[in-house]
């Protein structure tokens, strides 16, 4: 004979066990309230999955991506980051990546996955020509077309222009012309390659 | 008396604080070898800072033996515990595997392929990782010596025991949080997971990051509330290790024919287990305390898929030898 009563005393008690085991969840949410990282200057390492989500339950947040690193340029959320806590970014803006590859490589996980170097999209180089030196006719710059890995297929200048930079189809977002830019409001950034406007002519 | 036991496995404790202070300092080493490796990629020792040239000057000292391109080489000794690269190998921990299923709610099998070498061995060991490698158990450890520290001062540590059972729930609930948020839940609280990356963002990237407070708050659990306590009780890997190991092939037991009952197992051991009943069961991780501090080498290593069960009173105590007066020796009088 099964009284209601012990029923419902052994549910409250397996409720209130299960409540207790997230505890130590709860204390890691607590130490990490809510995102309040600016995610619009920050990048994906290269090869990393799209979808955001996906990559966020893909990563396992070892730190094996920054620490293969030449440039050290990956860092990790941390209490900013709310949920991404503990997964890699790359801020161009401090430090951009290189294309060299070691972190594809390293990843165990599917967060990371090789690419050739012409394939990586961690987004699109966008140039504001209200405040780009060459573009208001402030002088010659051309830093972030020197310092392209990808060189003319990726950035080059205006046509039948010297010095006026322009973004090219083939650029991968790798930032390293946001960390060259010397402009203090740093006029050049990365964006989603939905949101980029890139010549489609070639020079 | 029976046989005793082999004398090495006296010594297996040192052996295994060896390895775990090996583990925790190339913990330590490892984020500073990057950092080098980074100056060594830049090209720019003219242009370091004069600590950082000390860096630089230090690790190039450790490395110059084995390595000609630090930049390349020292690449094959990468990550921490929870995942990490040795010279091609590339090994993961069990629970990063299942938490990552759990959060992906998908199957990646190369992912998986590197937690098989340390599934393998805890099905064969036990929770071996736990007393072994563990880095956060290295620091649990030196924790516990320093509540006996305290407790020889006059200060109350906790002692309080709990259900072992409570984190296999852990363990679930977090399968299930993963499941539910998307991300790999567990890896926040699973200690040696947070332990490792800490250490690797204090000293190359510049700072702890929020898992430090988390870990301190763990030690305090330790202190004040219960010896060993997030790994007896909480611990979701150790809950994990815990089931694989249900059926070890590698376990303590007791001889009963060399024990005199005096419980110095049962108080040195760091999981709370009961040797001197023979009670071991899944929690054991082989860690040897218990072999080491018996005094008339009674416990011993044997492969077998079960626990013996408990064997009664030790032969060698003053209880069993009131109880079986004829199977005492007779005392020659000289």
């Amino acid at each position: 004979m099964i009284q209601r009563r012990t029923v419902l005393q052994r549910l409250i008690y397996a409720a209130g066990i299960t409540a207790a085991s997230t505890l130590p969840y709860g204390l890691v949410r607590l130490t990490m309230p809510e995102a309040r990282a600016d995610f619009s200057t920050h990048l994906r390492p290269p090869g990393a999955l799209k979808d955001d989500l996906a990559f966020n339950s893909a990563c396992i947040g070892c730190g094996l991506c920054g620490e293969v690193c030449p440039p050290r340029c990956i860092q990790f959320y941390q209490r900013e980051g709310g949920d991404r806590a503990n997964t890699p970014y790359i801020d161009p803006e401090q430090k951009a990546c290189i294309l060299c590859s070691k972190c594809m490589q390293a990843c165990p996980t599917e967060a990371l996955t090789e690419v050739p170097r012409n394939d990586v999209d961690m987004g699109v180089a966008q140039i504001d020509r209200s405040a780009c030196y060459p573009w208001v006719d402030r002088g010659i710059c051309g830093a972030c077309v020197s310092i392209c890995p990808l060189g003319e297929r990726a950035i080059g200048f205006k046509f039948w222009n010297q010095y006026q930079p322009i973004v090219k189809q083939e650029c991968v977002g790798c930032g390293l012309c946001v960390e060259v830019c010397p402009h203090p409001s740093l006029p050049i950034r990365i964006v989603k390659r939905s949101e980029g406007t890139v010549a489609r002519h070639s020079v | 008396m029976k046989a005793k036991p082999l004398f090495l496995w006296r010594h297996l404790n040192k052996l295994r604080w060896l390895t775990l202070a090996t583990v925790f300092s190339m913990l330590v080493l490892l984020p500073f070898l990057h950092v080098y490796q980074t100056y060594v990629s830049a090209h720019a020792y003219d242009l370091l800072a004069p600590q950082e040239k000390e860096l630089y000057d230090t690790m190039e000292m450790l490395t110059r033996p084995f390595v000609k391109d630090p930049a390349e080489d020292l690449d094959a000794i990468k990550g921490n515990t929870w995942s990490g690269t040795f010279f091609g190998l590339k090994l993961s921990d069990p629970l990063a595997a299942l938490g990552q299923m759990a959060a992906g709610m998908n199957l990646y099998t190369p992912f998986l392929l590197t937690a098989l070498i340390p599934v393998l061995l805890t099905v064969l060991l036990g929770r071996f990782y736990c007393g072994w490698i563990c880095p956060a158990s290295f620091l649990y450890e030196l924790n516990s010596n320093f509540a006996v520290l305290l407790r020889r001062m006059g200060l109350h540590t906790g002692r309080r025991h709990l259900d072992k059972r409570f984190k296999y729930v852990v363990l679930f609930a977090g399968l299930v949080l993963s499941m539910v948020t998307g991300s790999v839940l567990v890896a926040a609280v699973y200690p040696p997971a947070v332990v490792g990356r800490e250490i690797y963002y204090a000293v190359a990237l510049g700072g702890f990051g929020a898992g430090a407070v988390f870990f301190a708050v763990t030690l305090l659990f330790d202190l004040l509330v219960s010896q060993r306590g997030f790994c007896r009780y909480l611990c979701p890997g150790g809950a994990l290790y815990s089931l694989l190991g249900r059926y070890r092939l590698l376990r303590i037991q007791r001889i009963v024919e060399n024990c005199n009952d005096c419980a110095k197992c049962n108080a040195i051991c760091e999981f709370g287990l009961d040797p001197l009943r023979d009670g071991f069961g899944q929690e054991c991780n082989n860690c040897t305390a218990c072999i080491a501090v018996c005094p008339t080498d009674a416990l011993t290593f044997e492969i077998k898929l079960k626990d013996v069960g408990y064997q009664g009173y030790g032969h060698l105590g003053k209880r069993y030898q009131r109880e079986h007066p004829a199977d005492q020796p007779s005392k020659e009088v000289a």
